[in-house]
């Protein structure tokens, strides 16, 4: 058997730095698990376990019982498996959806050169005023939509020659990424009259598109920086070979940024996952996600610490394995060997 | 460049009214929430109710909050409902915190995805004013099943009722009582410099045999949560002396908050008082906190609503059984003068309804989760919902739901007090019944019964305004005069928004002041 | 060209190259020069960018001009209609100067000694930078207007901090308590999530049971989050309640002390997010070409060389996003401070966005989004100020 502290590579580091490094990750993983741990506890106790004070270990200093699992996985079974399904439904199509979606709009960010016109912009900014103004005066939506695109379009044109004040990208991806800044408490109302008027409400799509909307600004910032880092010169030479864009992206390109896709991907999902006030007010029955079940457990009777232990931790268990799976793709050796081969 | 611009507008233009024609068909009803099966209900209870009618193929959906407590008989007796009259009841539960949004938006919106509601009927201002709930007042006069004249009179009188019409089914009776640990103590107190006195005798003994020094009253303090509705309970007896009409938060002439005067001051203080003798943390406590902690034995005192009398029963929850004893809220020997805003000591005059002396004033806080019927409802479902309502209430079913912890419904009716074998059925013995029943009996049946906050904007008034600031009192962060001024401030300052005279005509209303 | 004073000679082909690390500009001319392909392919640059711009108008910009209204709104709520009520300025007079003035900026009191030394250092250091950043090259007219106003603000919010942290009987609003747990965060967040990473990117035996653990934290729901840290918690019946027994502090509650009760904030902040800069910057570090620090490390380079011009430069540009992105997540907290204490004792761990969310739940619409808006403003100012320093300093977008 290796010891694990010995040198192999140049960029090992020497025995005692390992030693310090694995003390400083058993501290940290303690850190990290120990409160995990207290819920995987706490699951097993009746009521009165958890109000008697703390008692850490099972059969030690208290009696375990599978009354809470009992009652969320087998007496409440459809009714924690619905929220359940739809955590995994929407949680996966809107992190998917936002990865290509914000990778591809990254990439754009990254190799091509966009100049907006400021005064077509504003123009569309005033058209959009425009329209909402009538909306709020009465003006059926759709009439009020398709009136403000048609006096874009027509005033498009004239707006665009005169005026010279162009952006540039980071200007777009500044602008992506502050819309993430308003807290989503403020946009909850609005967004429920959105779906109220197009019957989306209580819907799966309702809850993909918002989360979709949410979190593309943030897969573009980071995969940009990942793009950026990317040596050129594979790009070139495809370019050079004759390779279209689309075949340049889909056979040089990601395959060498799979460790930004995959933590990206991760990131999403996970926001996607536990997102819980924009749930909580677009879903009532049949879309409702994990969160809300997690946050009912708070009710006027106070915290059910057991019930909602079990579900903090049926919920992580996807998750784990995703990441499970996912994390080799972080590692190197995929890296090194897409590029060269 | 420009026609790519045109291009592209049109595109969206496309998309845009695509999406909308395909998403334009109305949001179709919630799916069902399948009930939860119950451990502890064998057969349909027998029910002359809905037996005779027939709502096979409506389907109602009945908004409440999630969670353990409340949805769980409501889910439990769906089926029996449906066996006996084939209506479907969808129970849709959404967090506690939400219901009221959800269900105003539901409302205010049109959208109508709930024919009827579980909730809380502090919110009957907000919602009777548009006219969201249809008046239930001749269902339930003439209705056998939900036997009305049953149903205790400050639940009937006024909290179901609103402007003199009956817009709600009581199916929990909430009010504010005093528990304690009767192996510890003798006489439970009448006032509340008692309660204070008792309290301090306990606090830091050693009350459960667990070598650890315990304490003397837990009250849960948390901000956010319940501590707006302590302080009203130890105001009570101070503001409110002539009877539920009277009121205890506005001048019912002016609509000038009462909570700026020595009254209100000297209840700040007691409250502040009851923490040195409370758990150090008690400032964080929820109530479901100070439950745990009561019925572990820690506390000698408690405040809390009847949830404390079915909780200390179940082992899984409690190691104290038949330790606890229940009172009715502390009162005091002093009452507001009105017209001074100075304190003047209780006699045959001004405190026409004290019990040897002491002017009680419990407190009907929050009120109890009431059923309500959306009066845009179609016409069978509004039956059918009704029916279900009243099956819920009618005492066949409710006696054995009020006895059980897990509903969270307190007892309400009369015949709730008179049926003993179901508290018996679930290990109550006769003195412990006595005992408990007897504070709520006694609770319900004061005249002088503090009636919660019931106009529009109540949330507004008492988690935006009143909480914030007894919060900040407690932490110190305001002094007592501070507290009432920021509290007088901002009340007028709702209460002026929404119009003086509109609020005042509300709050007589919701007293069933007749002017 | 921005690259002044970093060191880009160690690697000559690898991803320290400026020529590929200077980002789109560099880039698009070497694309751009070789003609052809790039160019004919038009309509990619269309596809690649316009579905990510169509989701965010539909969905991102109603919301927001919505809550713009609603900022200067009053609603009621009709059977069948919500009629929005047009308030002016009302809600933001309410919480600027009217009854809500204390809870968002504080209560203000004249600075101590301390204070004002402070102060003075702090006004010094904007100064400073304003007249160096209107001096160095040139400079727009309305830039320098920008510029003036942002420095006038820094001034604003610095006296504010100064009048409620550092004085005789002072106390923060929402405002400053949400900026203390945002740059409190921000800093130990980003630091433990760096060694973290450098840690876990070490070719160590078992470093991806390391790296899933790591990641777990992100894994769950915030609001559970904010429950596990309310029960870890509890000096009565959590876990570390014997810690606090063997300390001595048996009856000590961090409930009851303001900074304390803050501080758990914090430490339940960065248990959730510190991961998050790990994952990112973990997946930047296993970017790196080893064979670069391993020609770096023949050619005699030392572990912290290798760290100062290859790591460093190499993670810079995701770092300055990790920051930013934190820096717009960070003042949107809300769930902790709720969770753990409600926004107490009395006000102290109130965030924004709690505040917010508390006129929200009573359906104060307008007011809640005022306070959005108002942290919209604070954090639009914020986040610009830091992207243009970042340009001048660190590297163009």
């Amino acid at each position: 058997m290796a010891n694990p502290l010995r040198r192999r590579s140049p960029l090992d580091i020497s025995p005692a730095a390992k030693l310090v490094s694995y003390v400083l990750l058993i501290g940290w993983s303690f850190i990290v698990l120990f409160p995990l741990y207290w819920l995987a506890v706490t699951s097993l106790k009746l009521p009165v376990d958890v109000d008697r004070g703390p008692f850490y270990l099972p059969f030690v200093d208290f009696q375990p019982t599978l009354a809470a699992w009992r009652n969320i996985l087998f007496e409440l079974g459809d009714d924690t498996l619905r929220p359940y399904v739809n955590t995994i439904v929407v949680g996966l199509s809107s992190a998917g959806l936002a990865l290509v979606l914000g990778s591809t709009a990254a990439y754009a960010l990254v190799r091509f050169t966009y100049r907006p016109r400021v005064g077509l912009i504003a123009l569309g900014a005033v058209c959009v005023a425009a329209a909402y103004g009538a909306i709020l005066g009465g003006v059926p939506w759709q009439l009020a939509a398709v009136s403000g695109v048609a006096v874009f379009a027509l005033l498009a044109q004239a707006v665009a020659r005169r005026s010279r004040g162009t952006l540039a990208n980071d200007d777009i991806a500044f602008w992506l990424i502050s819309q993430r800044i308003l807290p989503p408490i403020a946009i909850v109302i609005p967004l429920y009259v959105l779906f109220q008027q197009v019957g989306l409400l209580d819907t799966q799509l309702a809850l993909v598109l918002t989360y979709v909307a949410a979190n593309v600004p943030i897969v573009v910032w980071l995969m940009r920086d990942y793009f950026m880092a990317l040596p050129v010169e594979l790009e070139e030479a495809a370019a050079v070979d004759g390779a279209s864009v689309y075949r340049i992206v889909r056979s040089v390109v990601l395959p060498i940024a799979v460790p930004g896709l995959v933590a990206t991907f991760l990131i999403t999902l996970i926001f996607a996952w536990n997102e819980y006030l924009i749930a909580v007010v677009l879903s009532s029955a049949k879309a409702q996600t994990m969160p809300l079940l997690v946050a009912a457990q708070d009710a006027t009777r106070g915290p059910q610490w057991w019930a909602m232990s079990v579900l903090v931790l049926i919920m992580i268990v996807p998750v784990i394995i995703m990441a499970v799976v996912l994390e080799r793709y972080i590692s190197r050796g995929i890296l090194v060997g897409a590029v060269k081969g | 460049m420009v026609s790519r611009y045109r291009l592209v507008a049109a595109a969206i233009t496309a998309i845009f009214i695509a999406s909308a024609c395909s998403g334009a068909t109305p949001s179709s009803a919630p799916a069902s929430v399948a009930p939860a099966p119950s451990a502890t209900v064998a057969e349909p209870a027998p029910s002359a109710s809905a037996a005779g009618q027939d709502f096979t193929g409506v389907t109602v959906e009945l908004l409440t909050f999630n969670g353990p407590q409340i949805a769980e008989p409501l889910q439990r007796r769906a089926p029996d409902f449906e066996a006996l009259t084939g209506a479907k009841i969808n129970v849709v539960a959404v967090g506690f915190q939400e219901i009221y949004d959800k269900a105003i938006l539901d409302l205010s919106t049109g959208t109508n995805s709930f024919d009827a509601f579980v909730f809380n009927p502090q919110w009957l201002g907000d919602f009777t004013g548009p006219g969201y709930l249809e008046d239930l007042t001749s269902r339930v006069e003439s209705d056998p099943v939900v036997d009305w004249q049953d149903v205790g009179p400050f639940f009937r009188d006024f909290n179901a009722t609103y402007g003199g019409k009956v817009y709600t089914i009581p199916l929990d009776g909430d009010f504010h009582m005093v528990y304690y640990r009767s192996d510890l103590i003798d006489t439970p107190p009448k006032t509340w410099d008692d309660y204070l006195a008792v309290a301090a005798e306990h606090h830091g003994k050693d009350l459960n045999g667990d070598g650890e020094p315990d304490y003397g009253s837990c009250i849960a303090k948390k901000k956010g949560q319940q501590s707006f509705w302590w302080i009203i309970s130890v105001a009570g007896g101070l503001l409110q002396s002539k009877g539920t009409g009277e009121g205890a938060f506005f001048d019912t002439t002016t609509m000038q908050p009462l909570l700026n005067n020595e009254a209100f001051a000297k209840a700040l203080d007691t409250y502040k008082k009851t923490m040195d003798f409370g758990p150090p943390d008690e400032i964080n406590l929820g109530v479901g906190d100070t439950r745990g902690l009561f019925t572990t034995g820690r506390c000698a005192l408690s405040m809390d609503w009847g949830d404390i009398g079915t909780l200390a029963l179940d082992p899984a929850t409690s190691t104290v059984q038949d330790k606890v004893g229940a009172v009715i809220t502390p009162g005091w020997t002093q009452t507001l003068d009105r017209a001074t805003g100075k304190l003047v000591a209780c006699d045959a005059t001004t405190c026409p309804n004290a019990v040897d002396g002491v002017n009680y004033a419990p407190f009907a806080s929050f009120g109890g989760w009431s059923g309500a019927i959306n009066a845009a409802a179609a016409q069978e479902k509004k039956d059918a919902a009704y029916a279900f309502l009243a099956y819920m209430s009618a005492p066949a079913q409710s006696s054995e739901d009020v006895t059980l912890g897990k509903t969270g419904f307190n007892p309400y009716r009369t015949s709730h007090f008179e049926t003993r074998d179901v508290w018996k059925a679930v290990g109550m013995s006769d003195q412990a019944a006595d005992n408990y029943l007897g504070a709520i009996e006694a609770s319900l049946q004061n005249p002088n019964m503090v009636l919660d906050l019931r106009i529009p904007k109540t949330k507004e008034y008492e988690q935006d305004v009143l909480d914030v600031a007894v919060s900040q009192y407690i932490a110190g962060e305001l002094n007592a005069e501070e507290t009432m001024q920021q509290i007088t401030d901002g009340w007028n300052q709702i209460t002026d928004q929404v119009g003086r005279d509109a609020q005042l005509k509300a709050y007589q209303d919701s007293l069933g002041v007749q002017r | 060209m921005a690259s002044s004073g970093r060191p880009l000679d160690l690697d000559p082909r690898g991803v320290t190259n400026p020529d590929v690390t200077r980002g789109p500009r560099l880039h698009r001319r070497a694309i751009l020069s070789l003609g052809g392909g790039w160019r004919s392919d038009a309509a990619a640059r269309w596809v690649f960018i316009w579905p990510t711009v169509v989701v965010i108008l539909f969905l991102s910009i109603f919301p927001l001009v919505a809550s713009l209204t609603l900022a200067f709104s009053e609603l009621v709520f009709a059977r069948g209609r919500i009629e929005v009520d047009f308030v002016g300025l009302q809600n933001f007079q309410i919480l600027l100067f009217g009854t809500e003035r204390t809870h968002l900026l504080g209560l203000l009191k004249p600075p101590t000694p301390l204070g004002w030394v402070i102060f003075g250092l702090g006004l010094t250091v904007i100064l400073r930078s304003l007249v160096g950043s209107l001096t160095g090259g040139h400079v727009r007219p309305l830039g320098a207007l920008l510029r003036i106003a942002g420095a006038v603000l820094a001034a604003g919010l610095l006296w504010l901090v100064v009048q409620t942290l550092f004085s005789e009987g002072g106390r923060p609003g929402s405002l400053v308590v949400t900026m203390i747990y945002v740059f409190a965060g921000i800093v130990v967040q980003f630091l433990l999530g760096l060694g973290l990473a450098l840690l876990a990117v070490q070719p160590l035996a078992g470093r991806r049971f390391f790296r899933i653990v790591f990641m777990l934290p992100l894994t769950i729901t915030p609001i559970g989050v904010g429950y596990m840290f309310r029960m870890m918690t509890d000096t009565g019946k959590g876990p570390l309640e014997p810690i606090f027994g063997l300390l001595g502090m048996g009856q000590y509650t961090w409930v009851t002390d303001p900074w304390a009760a803050r501080i758990a904030v914090i430490i339940g902040d960065t248990w959730q997010w510190t991961p998050f800069v790990f994952i990112v910057l973990l997946a930047a570090l296993e970017g790196l070409d080893q064979e670069v620090r391993e020609a770096a490390f023949v050619d005699g380079a030392s572990h912290r060389q290798s760290f100062w011009h290859i790591t460093v430069p190499a993670i810079l540009p995701v770092s300055t996003t990790i920051v930013l992105i934190r820096l717009i997540e960070g003042f949107k907290i809300v769930d902790m401070p709720n969770i753990l204490t409600g926004g107490g004792p009395g006000t102290a761990t109130q965030s924004l966005t709690l505040q917010a969310y508390l006129d929200w739940r009573t359906l104060n619409l307008g007011r809640s989004a005022a306070i959005a808006y108002i942290l919209l403003f604070l954090v639009t100012v914020i986040a610009t100020g830091y992207v243009a320093w970042w340009r001048r300093r660190i590297r163009p977008v």
